[in-house]
This record gives C-alpha cells, structure tokens and sequence, in this order.
C-alpha cells in the first residue's frame, strides 16, 4: 500500500494502531470511567461576546488574554534588545570588568529557574523600583487623550506597573539566552573578516558595521525568531504573578465555569495557532535570507 | 627593512586584572547593600535564626529533616525520574524521525511540534487538569514528572537525532560494506561516535529539568519552590527563605553546568 508515493510497511500499521489504540483508551476511559459530559457552549462566548450597547461582536476574556499575550512579547523582546545591547559591549569589552559583569548576570539568569526569580523580582524589586519609578503617579495624571495611546499600548492603566513589572523579569531573563545568540552569531564570522576591514582602512566601529554585523545578522535571525517564539511561551509564566494574560485567564475561567477540559484544551490551541504561524513565517523568511547569502 | 616592533607598553594600575576583580566585588557588595538598605527601608525584621529549623530539628536526640530539605529531594526526585523517561521518549522519537516508516514520521512530528508551540504552562495544567483524571494517576507528582519528561523529550530527541546525524555518511557505507545489517550498524558503529557527543547536551537536561520542576508549584507538588512558598505563608519570612532557596537551585544547577562545560571540552580535546 503506499500513499503519496510512500510505502506503508507493516511497522506503520503497528504505529498507527497504537495511536488508535491510545485515543480509543482515553475515550474510552472520558465516556465511561468519569462519565464525562462535554459542553463547549460556553467558550466562544469567552472569545468574542455580542455587546448590546454598540450593537457589535467585541472580544472576550480569552481574545483580550491573547492580545495582552502579544503585547507582552512585543515590549519584553524591545526590552531585552536594549539590555543584550550593553550586555553585548560589555562582553566584547577588552576590559575584564564588564566582561565579568556580563558573565555573572548571563549565568546567574541561566541558572536559576524562571518561577523563584519571578517571585523574587517581583515582590523584592517591582515594589521598590516601581513606585520610585512614579508611574501610577503618572498615569493618573494623564490626559485623556495620553491615556488611550498608553492602553492600547500596554493595556489597561490601572495595571500598568503590574505590567511592567512582568516585562521588566521577563526581559531580564530573555536577554541573557539572547545574548548567548548574538555572541556566537559574531564569533562565527571568520577573523579575517574584520582584519581585512582594518587593511582596507576601516576603523573598527566602521568594520562592525559594514562587515561583520551584516554577516553576524544573516546567522542571528533564525535562532532568534525562535527566542520570539519561546518568549510568547514563556509569557505564560507571568500569570504566576497574576498578570492577566491568556493563561492567567483560563485559569480563572476555568475555576468560575466548571469546565477545565474545555478551557484549557482550547487555551493550548490558541497558543499553538499562534505559535506554529509564526514558526512557518519564520521558516519561510529564513529560506529567503539563506537564499540571499548564496 | 626592520619593522617597527610594537613596543610593550605598561599596563597602568587601573587597567590591571586585579583592580577589574576588586571592582567586580565591589559592584557585588554594592548590590548586596543596595537590597539590605530596601529592606530596612520597607522596616523588614530579618529573622534568620528562625531558619535553621525548617532545614533540621533535633527533637529529644533524633534529627527530624525540615520541609526545605524534603522540598529538595522531591526537586531531585522529580529531576531523576524526568530525566530516564525524557531519554527513552527522546531516543523513541529519534528513531521514528530517523526512520524510513512513514507513520513513525508523522507521530513524531505531530509529537514535537505540540510540545513546541504551547507554554509548558499550559501543558502542566493539561496533564494536571485533563490527563490526570482519564489517566487516573492519583499522585500529582507523576503527572509532573510526566509532562516534564514529555517536554524535555522534545530536546533529547533533537540532541539524538543531531548527534547520529553528526556520524559521517561514510561510516554506515562502511557498515554495510563490510556486511553489517542496519541494527548492527547502528550498534557497532554509529552509536559509539555519536554517544560521546551527546553527553554533554544530554546532562544539560539534567539543568533544565532542575529548573523547570519549579513550575510544578503551580500543581500542588510539594518540590523546593511549592515549600518556599508555604513557608512564606506561614512565616512571613520572604526574603530570608528566597535569599536560601535561591542559591540552593544555583548549587544544584551550577555544579550541573559547570560538569557540562568540562565534558564538553574533553570531547573537543579528543576530536
């Protein structure tokens, strides 16, 4: 038998019938075990509600989660961008101090795991910073016109420093693994590459910026669309510390319907869609760039 | 012609090594005493004494272990088991994507690519809210090891199938020159190259599986981060017990690390 020009041998029936076999048991095991009754009634109501007052569909919990998700990733990979910028003269300093410094802060962050440093950043040093910061001061202040731009920006203002916050930790955490990329990014271009900028008499910035960065980027991007992507993941973990973003949120739906298969089977099929689009426009811009080199 | 020798020049005092380590500790302190200088800001009342107790307690002459000392072997537990079932499910996927079978491809993939497009957030509370219950497990603590193993078994398939990938081409032709079958092949020729080099990603696992146990808190495992917490709740005592428990996942995971990067130099010294 074969389908699409491959042939099917007996080993893949074997593993088609454990495949069969293991969702058979799980349904199985849904249907008559805990007597399960399915109910999906509630949850496109969570995605999209009709709203008498305007007279239109506007988003729901889980899409506004979704969107707080987004933004989230967005302004945590601008952060880190900034950060993995000193971090990164820092580490090509001549100077051993910042290289030091570096160090400590990549292999601290590396080592230490995600949820206790939420936690410690964020009831140590997001409630010292925050209000020294001034911004609930300053989002009380604003104008009203200000005050649409800052939410659509970063979501509703009476949480704005609770989101900050999340993103600040986060960035924190995303710099060091990005820092890691650029690093080997620079070193895989050959030395030469910048010697011959020195002997055609570029300076050394000038040599960066015309010969080696250019070369360093074409390896950077893809590990580093991937970094996009593992941060929209690890964005979920600022639920722990009751930022309302998509995970936050089913969880409480979850609890307040009842219905914890649903919730959470369609919450991991949002992440997935937007996941596995952005790993195929991905893919599909790193053939172009790989084409571009050649 | 003589060509100018670049003349050595003196290192100044504040360019020298040392005064770059003695600011290096100096930035350290700093650090130190900018968060004891928060603390007495916010009026905190550092009660160290009282910790010892939730590590050890001598009562009438027998040594009772404290709920940070259990939280850290569950960690451990959890680390050990999560690492034997995330190697047999990382090899099992290596072979199906390595192989010719057509069906095996597909179940990997479909595999690899739902673990990799959704939070292990969300998949903790899958195994926990929806697996756990039709798989009828009634501990927790193996619905986490499970979803870890799941999840790590995504990497240690990708280390598998890159380290046989790294085995020359050269070499199955050889196998199967000198009259080898497939399976022997792998056994004889390909696996002894390709395990050395996959040692090291391999334990690197071993890091992560240490680090990522920390999200099973969320599911009521009682693992080191589960007790800080509790015990937070129960003392107050927040920034004595993060300031331990803190460094007592930095030993695990540094020494971790630190094994990787000395067994990743001896493989590189031997190629």
């Amino acid at each position: 038998m074969t389908i699409r020009g491959q042939k099917l041998t007996l080993i893949d029936f074997v593993i088609f019938a454990c495949v069969v076999a293991a969702i058979g048991y799980v349904a199985y095991r849904v249907e008559n075990v805990l007597i399960y009754k399915w109910d999906w009634s509630a949850i496109p109501s969570y995605l999209f509600r009709w709203d008498e007052a305007t007279g239109s569909l506007i988003p729901n919990l889980l899409i506004k989660g979704l969107v707080t998700t987004i933004r989230i990733t967005f302004w945590t990979m601008l952060v880190a961008s900034i950060i993995d910028v000193v971090l990164g003269i820092a580490r090509t300093s001549s100077r051993l101090f910042p290289r030091l410094v570096s160090w400590a802060y990549v292999e601290f962050i590396r080592n230490i795991p995600p949820v206790p440093f939420l936690f410690l950043f964020y009831f140590f040093i997001a409630s010292q910073v925050m209000p020294l910061l001034g911004i609930d001061d300053a989002i009380r202040d604003m104008s009203p016109g200000t005050k649409v731009v800052a939410e659509l920006l970063f979501g509703p203002a009476n949480l704005i420093s609770n989101f900050a916050s999340g993103v600040v930790s986060l960035s924190m955490m995303a710099a060091a693994y990005i820092a890691e990329i650029v690093r080997a990014g620079v070193l895989a271009v050959p030395k030469g590459q910048l010697e011959a900028g020195h002997s055609i008499g570029l300076s050394h910035l000038q040599s960066m910026r015309y010969i080696v960065l250019p070369q360093a980027v074409a390896r950077v991007v893809p590990p580093l669309a991937g970094q996009f992507i593992t941060l929209i993941k690890d964005s979920s973990l600022v639920a722990l510390i009751s930022i309302q973003e998509l995970s936050f949120l089913a969880m409480e739906i979850a609890i307040s319907e009842q219905r914890f298969f649903e919730v959470w089977i369609v919450t991991g099929a949002m992440y997935f869609v937007v996941c596995y689009s952005c790993a195929l426009v991905f893919g599909r811009l790193e053939r172009r760039i790989g084409v571009h080199r050649r | 012609m003589a060509v100018p020798r670049p003349r050595a020049r003196r290192v100044r005092w504040w360019k020298s090594k040392p005064f770059d380590v003695a600011q290096f500790t100096l930035l350290t302190g700093l650090v130190v005493w900018l968060t004891w200088r928060g603390a007495a800001g916010m009026e905190y009342r550092w009660q160290w004494h009282r910790l010892p107790q939730y590590f050890y307690e001598i009562i009438d002459g027998e040594l009772l272990w404290g709920p940070l000392v259990y939280g850290l072997m569950v960690t451990i537990e959890i680390a050990a088991w999560g690492m034997v079932l995330a190697l047999i499910i990382g090899l099992i996927t290596a072979i199906l994507r390595l192989s010719d079978s057509f069906a095996g491809r597909i179940v990997s993939t479909v595999y690899l690519e739902i673990i990799r497009n959704t939070p292990l957030l969300v998949q903790v509370s899958i195994f926990y809210f929806v697996l756990q219950p039709i798989l009828g497990i009634n501990n927790p603590i193996w619905t986490g090891i499970l979803c870890l193993a799941f999840f790590e078994g995504t990497f240690a398939s990708e280390i598998m199938r890159a380290g046989i990938n790294s085995v020359p081409r050269g070499q199955w032709e050889a196998g199967s020159t000198i009259g080898l079958s497939r399976t022997k092949t792998y056994i004889y020729i390909i696996l002894p190259q390709a395990i050395p080099l996959m040692l090291p990603p391999l334990t690197g696992i071993m890091v992560n599986l240490i680090k990522h146990s920390a999200i099973l808190s969320f599911i009521a495992v009682f693992e080191l981060t589960t007790e800080a917490r509790n015990l937070i709740g129960d003392t107050f005592m927040s920034f004595e017990v993060w300031f331990v428990v803190g460094p007592m996942y930095l030993i695990l995971t540094i020494s971790l690390s630190t094994l990787v990067g000395w067994m990743e130099r001896r493989v590189r010294a031997r190629q």
